[in-house]
């Protein structure tokens, strides 16, 4: 028997956030492809197992799989359940993507704030020289 | 699947459906809500068989058709089960009924329940796990939960929302559940129905009423908009509208917001008390 993934994801749901809840899920589990956190091959929580943790229809988690095959993050095998592909080609633009829709979402709640590109441009700074 | 044709029913004089069609699909998580009053036990009593119709029917799928009762588990903090009897003495006269030679107790071990129990001494939740692991032996095409989910303390509510999610991702069993609480139950949801007088305001599948329900601010009110409900403020107001389309924003001076099922709700039930 193939020894199950130990990767635990840890997906927060926000029922009160107006980004649908599969997209939110689809989200994380994309960004722990992308972050590396899986390995080419490693097996995804399965559909039973994800619905019960997370309290979400199983029916959902189906979708979120199906569209993560379909965009070519994971492989379905018959019986076996669903598999990370780590596509090199996908990967750069995707998190790119992902990257670049994230800043997006930070700049705009920064400036709901009313904080200005100047205020944005040095928080960034400061965080470089921390690091 | 479930098929309600022409259904009428009355307690005494008070009418409370009057040639009533609703179609549930097979392996559909369905929430039935609305006001106090308005039906909802009432239908899942009727769907389960308690209550006899006045007028009409209601059909099941075939496999279930010839003996319906026999598919339905109905889970209810208003229906006494074998009081006075203890819990293995109850699990043994449930087997004898059903014809069932293995019961599987797994539930029971999460419980603190003792089989030496009487169970009238159980708590609610205890029941509620109980009654659960009775009709799951049964195998059940058909599950209909009224209330109980939110009378059950935080740790057994966990291990019941578990085997609901269970049975609908193994057994493809069909969910009814009446609800006016939807915390930790939302995201298994398929589909909404609110009962309004005796018949259906909204149904409507999750996704959809999420798109068509949307809160309006603003400071002038949108009277060409459809407005179920509207809570003032000193210098603004919240309009709630269904169905929503995307061509409002432009008639519309204010903000659009979207909501959870919660908000969705309240905003249909504080339309019927304005």
């Amino acid at each position: 028997m193939k020894k199950e993934s130990k990767i635990i994801l840890n997906i927060k749901v926000d029922v009160k956030s107006a980004l649908p809840i599969y997209e939110q899920i689809k989200r994380a589990i994309k960004i722990a492809i992308l972050s590396g956190k899986f390995k080419d091959g490693d097996k995804l929580t399965s559909i039973r197992e994800m619905a019960i943790k997370l309290k979400i229809n199983p029916n959902t988690i189906i979708k979120i799989y199906t569209q993560l095959e379909n965009e070519g993050y994971v492989y379905s095998r018959a019986g076996l359940g669903y598999f990370i592909k780590r596509n090199k080609e996908n990967l750069d633009k995707d998190k790119y993507e992902i990257f670049k829709q994230e800043t997006f979402d930070y700049i705009s709640k920064a400036s709901e704030f009313g904080y200005s590109y100047n205020d944005i441009l040095k928080i960034v700074k400061k965080y470089f020289k921390g690091v | 699947m479930i098929e309600i044709k022409n259904l009428s029913f009355k307690f005494g004089k008070l009418k409370i459906f009057n040639d009533f069609n609703l179609e549930i699909p097979k392996g559909e998580v369905v929430l039935i809500t609305g006001i106090n009053g308005v039906g909802k036990t009432t239908l899942l009593r009727l769907i389960a068989g308690v209550l006899k119709p006045l007028k009409g029917e209601i059909k099941f799928s075939d496999e279930i058709s010839s003996d319906p009762r026999r598919y339905i588990g109905f889970i209810s903090d208003k229906l006494s089960l074998y009081e006075s009897l203890t819990v293995s003495q109850a699990i043994d006269f449930h087997k004898s009924i059903y014809g069932i030679s293995n019961f599987d107790d797994f539930l029971i071990k999460f419980t603190k329940i003792k089989k030496s129990q009487k169970l009238k001494q159980l708590s609610i939740g205890q029941r509620a796990i109980f009654h659960l692991s009775l009709i799951l032996s049964t195998n059940p095409k058909i599950l209909l939960i009224d209330e109980i989910i939110h009378s059950i303390d935080v740790y057994l509510r966990n291990i019941f929302i578990k085997e609901l999610i269970k049975l609908i991702s193994e057994k493809m069993v069909t969910l009814v559940l009446v609800n006016l609480n939807f915390y930790d139950i939302e995201n298994i949801l398929n589909r909404v129905i609110l009962l309004k007088n005796g018949e259906i305001a909204v149904n409507e599948k999750i996704g959809t009423l999420k798109t068509k329900v949307k809160k309006l601010i603003s400071t002038n009110s949108p009277k060409s908009l459809p407005v179920i409900s509207q809570i003032d403020y000193l210098d603004h107001s919240e309009y709630f509208i269904y169905p929503y389309k995307e061509n409002y924003r432009k008639q519309f001076d204010g903000e659009v917001i979207d909501l959870n099922l919660t908000e969705i709700v309240s905003a249909f039930i504080g339309g019927e008390y304005a």
